[in-house]
């Protein structure tokens, strides 16, 4: 390779690299990631954010042991009541003047269709009225069952589907991760795009500003496009790698000192046995690598014919429509992945990012399958690559109105 | 190499946009050494010209040599270029952009630091190093261009309209090293609409008008040639002696003496013939044409601003 496309390289990937926006993206995203994990689960295990009483009223003299501690894990204080003939007026008086929140009528019907009155001043948002509602079904449930010797804790946790494989059609040894599948290959799209776009961006601005005179009277367009290109890749892998990093490291080391130090968290143990193992990372990466490359090749040569942002905006709206294919069969792949369907789909090349992924995050791809999709997804770089370095070659310089078709088609042969 | 004596070397090229033919037939060479103005009226065809010889264009007809040889060969380390239409990388430190243009020309990296550093001094702009590109005012961007398009030492410069758009004090400062890099034997084509300052500057012009080329030499050359026929003299003793065949007519002008001559006189003649007469003669001179007239003369129009004239960067880009 020459000199002056390291050169290119270099200064592509330093000004990136240097940047706020890459420091703040690099550092914002894992901790980002985190909040949206971390908060819920803290939440739903041990948050008591505004504590709100609610007295129950107990009729049946059985349910308020079962309910009263799925009302508090809902965030609220529990305070039980014995009945009296004016326990209703004296808790509704109390209720006005704000002293609880509201209160909970159980009786001998409840205990038999989880029929209950609750009295509040406000009515209760719809996921508080939900929580509620289940806590009184879920109490009826263990004491009816309970007396039958069924264990309703497992049953309500949602039973467990043990899974055995086989054969060994599948590649991947993992237990199947769905939401692996599903957020590992929108993020693929994510990041590939956001990287071609880079490059095409930055082309149109070399070209637009046109500094580009200047460059490419000291070397080929082709080494310009190619030096481009990597530059912004290794941006995107060094990206990557401080992400894949900082993962490594927040759940080697980080989860255990914080459930150390909070055991109530303990929970939090299982989002470990789900996250995707180094088979997995190395898949991710290789596809990064592979549809980076297609889909920016494409991207310098929109960026090359175009002359605004907004034209090339438009110029890449076939690629765009494309690209939502593999998207809504993310979750048909996943379902399914050992289908013809999935098969074929995810052997198309620009399609393979997405859809290897899926599949191979729900263990239904061959080992064969994932090499020829490398092979091809190659073959295609080689392809894209050239034409689109033709079409870079004589639109750099171009200005004016954008290429129609057939001269796009000119350019790539004659140039 | 083949005929190294020009830097430059166009034959016949020829190149068209759609059915306005911006060059038509251009031979123009530049002989090693010589600082050579590009002059013409707006959308003569200068930068498309320039464009050709920098490969940013690539002729319909002809061909163009750098050095001799074939110019893509020789362009990234040899030729140092300056286009009309200026661009920087808003973003970049100053000192890292210069590097940048040094080093995608085969300068190694603490070499290009090297001279960054050392023109930002002879520029006065060294304090402004590590500062972006996009808080530059225009003048500072412009001459920040200029250090880019010289970094590698090129042997030969090219410069389209090189000081546009600057005051004069950095007009000079520019000259000065155009004037500089020459003595060092450098070649330079300029292209410019400024009469004065290709005067002032070029040894050779080239004057390209309507797609064609008008004229094509040494400026002193041009000069002779295009003498106005009007001598200035100053004198003491009787004036009989301007009565002669050879003068068309006597003007007074600000307190000197005109003669203006018929066409083809010999001033030679008339100079003889005061000294036999005894006429002490303290001034005799053959006024020089300015290059502004030759220019108008020969370019048919007026040249800068000509209103509805085209203009060669919006066709140079089809």
């Amino acid at each position: 390779m020459p000199v002056n496309v390291w050169t290119v390289i270099r200064r592509e990937y330093l000004e990136r690299v240097r940047s706020k926006w890459f420091i703040l993206s690099t550092l914002g995203g894992p901790v980002f990631i985190l909040l949206l994990m971390l908060v819920p689960a803290y939440l739903l295990v041990g948050g008591k954010q505004t504590e709100q009483t609610v007295a129950i009223v107990d009729g049946s003299n059985v349910l308020y042991e079962l309910i009263a501690p799925s009302v508090e894990a809902s965030g609220f204080e529990v305070k039980e009541e014995r009945w009296y003939a004016d326990v209703v007026s004296t808790l509704r008086q109390e209720a006005i003047d704000g002293e609880i929140w509201g209160f909970m009528l159980l009786d001998e019907l409840t205990l038999e269709t989880g029929e209950a009155i609750i009295y509040v001043v406000a009515p209760p948002s719809p996921i508080r009225q939900i929580t509620l509602q289940s806590a009184i079904t879920q109490a009826v449930m263990k004491y009816q069952l309970g007396k039958e010797g069924v264990d309703v804790e497992a049953l309500l946790a949602g039973g467990e589907l043990k899974l055995e494989l086989l054969s060994e059609k599948g590649i991947s040894a993992e237990q199947p991760q769905f939401w692996v599948g599903y957020l590992g290959a929108f993020f693929l799209y994510m990041v590939i795009l956001f990287y071609a776009d880079s490059v095409m961006r930055a082309t149109l601005e070399e070209k637009t500003n046109r500094i580009v005179e200047i460059i490419i009277s000291s070397m080929e367009p082709w080494h310009l496009m190619l030096g481009k290109t990597l530059g912004v890749g290794a941006v995107g892998l060094t990206q990557l790698a401080i992400w894949i990093a900082l993962g490594s490291l927040i759940i080697v080391i980080g989860m255990p000192l914080l459930i150390a130090f909070n055991p109530g968290i303990a929970e939090l143990e299982t989002i470990l046995s789900a996250l995707p193992g180094i088979g997995m990372i190395v898949l991710f990466v290789c596809l990064f690598i592979l549809g980076f490359f297609m889909y920016s090749s494409l991207h310098a040569a929109v960026g090359a014919m175009c002359s605004t942002d907004e034209e090339a905006q438009q110029a890449r709206l076939p690629m765009m429509v494309l690209l939502v294919i593999p998207i809504a069969m993310v979750s048909v792949v996943i379902v399914e992945p050992m289908s013809p369907v999935a098969t074929w789909f995810s052997l198309f090349p620009f399609f393979s990012p997405f859809l290897v992924w899926a599949r191979a995050a729900s263990g239904g791809i061959p080992a064969w399958q994932i090499g020829c999709s490398f092979l091809l997804m190659f073959l295609t770089i080689l392809a894209v690559a050239w034409v689109a370095g033709r079409i870079y070659k004589a639109g750099i310089l171009m200005a004016g109105k954008r290429p129609t078709l057939l001269e796009l088609w000119r350019w790539v042969r004659e140039t | 190499m083949i005929n190294n004596e020009y830097a430059i070397r166009l034959k016949s090229v020829t190149k068209q946009f759609g059915t306005h033919t911006a060059v038509a037939e251009l031979d123009f060479d530049v002989p090693r050494g010589v600082i050579c103005g590009l002059i013409g009226p707006n959308g003569s065809g200068k930068t498309t010209c320039i464009r050709m010889i920098m490969g940013i264009l690539h002729p319909d007809a002809g061909s163009v040599s750098l050095f001799g040889g074939d110019p893509d060969d020789m362009r990234a380390a040899r030729v140092g270029y300056l286009p009309e239409e200026r661009g920087v990388y808003k973003k970049m430190k100053c000192m890292d952009f210069l590097t940048f243009l040094a080093e995608i020309r085969g300068v190694s990296r603490l070499e290009g630091k090297k001279r960054s550093a050392d023109w930002l001094e002879r520029l006065e702009l060294d304090e402004w190093a590590d500062r972006r590109i996009q808080d530059f005012s225009k003048g500072m961007q412009q001459k920040i261009q200029f250090i880019g398009s010289v970094i590698h030492e090129p042997e030969l410069l090219i410069l389209d309209e090189p000081f546009s758009g600057l005051d004069p004090i950095n007009q000079n400062v520019l000259e000065e090293i155009v004037r500089d890099f020459h003595s060092k034997g450098a070649t330079i084509l300029l292209s410019t609409h400024l009469m004065d300052q290709a005067e002032r500057l070029c040894e050779r012009v080239c004057l390209i008008s309507r797609a064609r080329k008008v004229l094509d030499s040494d400026l002193r050359e041009l000069k002779a040639k295009e003498r106005t026929g009007v001598v200035v003299v100053n004198y003491e003793g009787p004036g009989h002696w301007l009565d002669g065949p050879e003068i068309d007519r006597v003007d007074e002008l600000n307190g000197e003496t005109h003669l203006v001559l018929k066409d083809g006189a010999d001033h030679q003649e008339i100079l003889r013939r005061g000294l036999t007469a005894g006429v002490k003669i303290l001034r005799f001179d053959l006024l020089e044409p300015r290059l502004h007239e030759i220019f108008v003369r020969h370019a048919g129009v007026d040249s800068i601003g000509e209103a509805g004239a085209l203009n060669d960067t919006t066709l140079g880009v089809q």
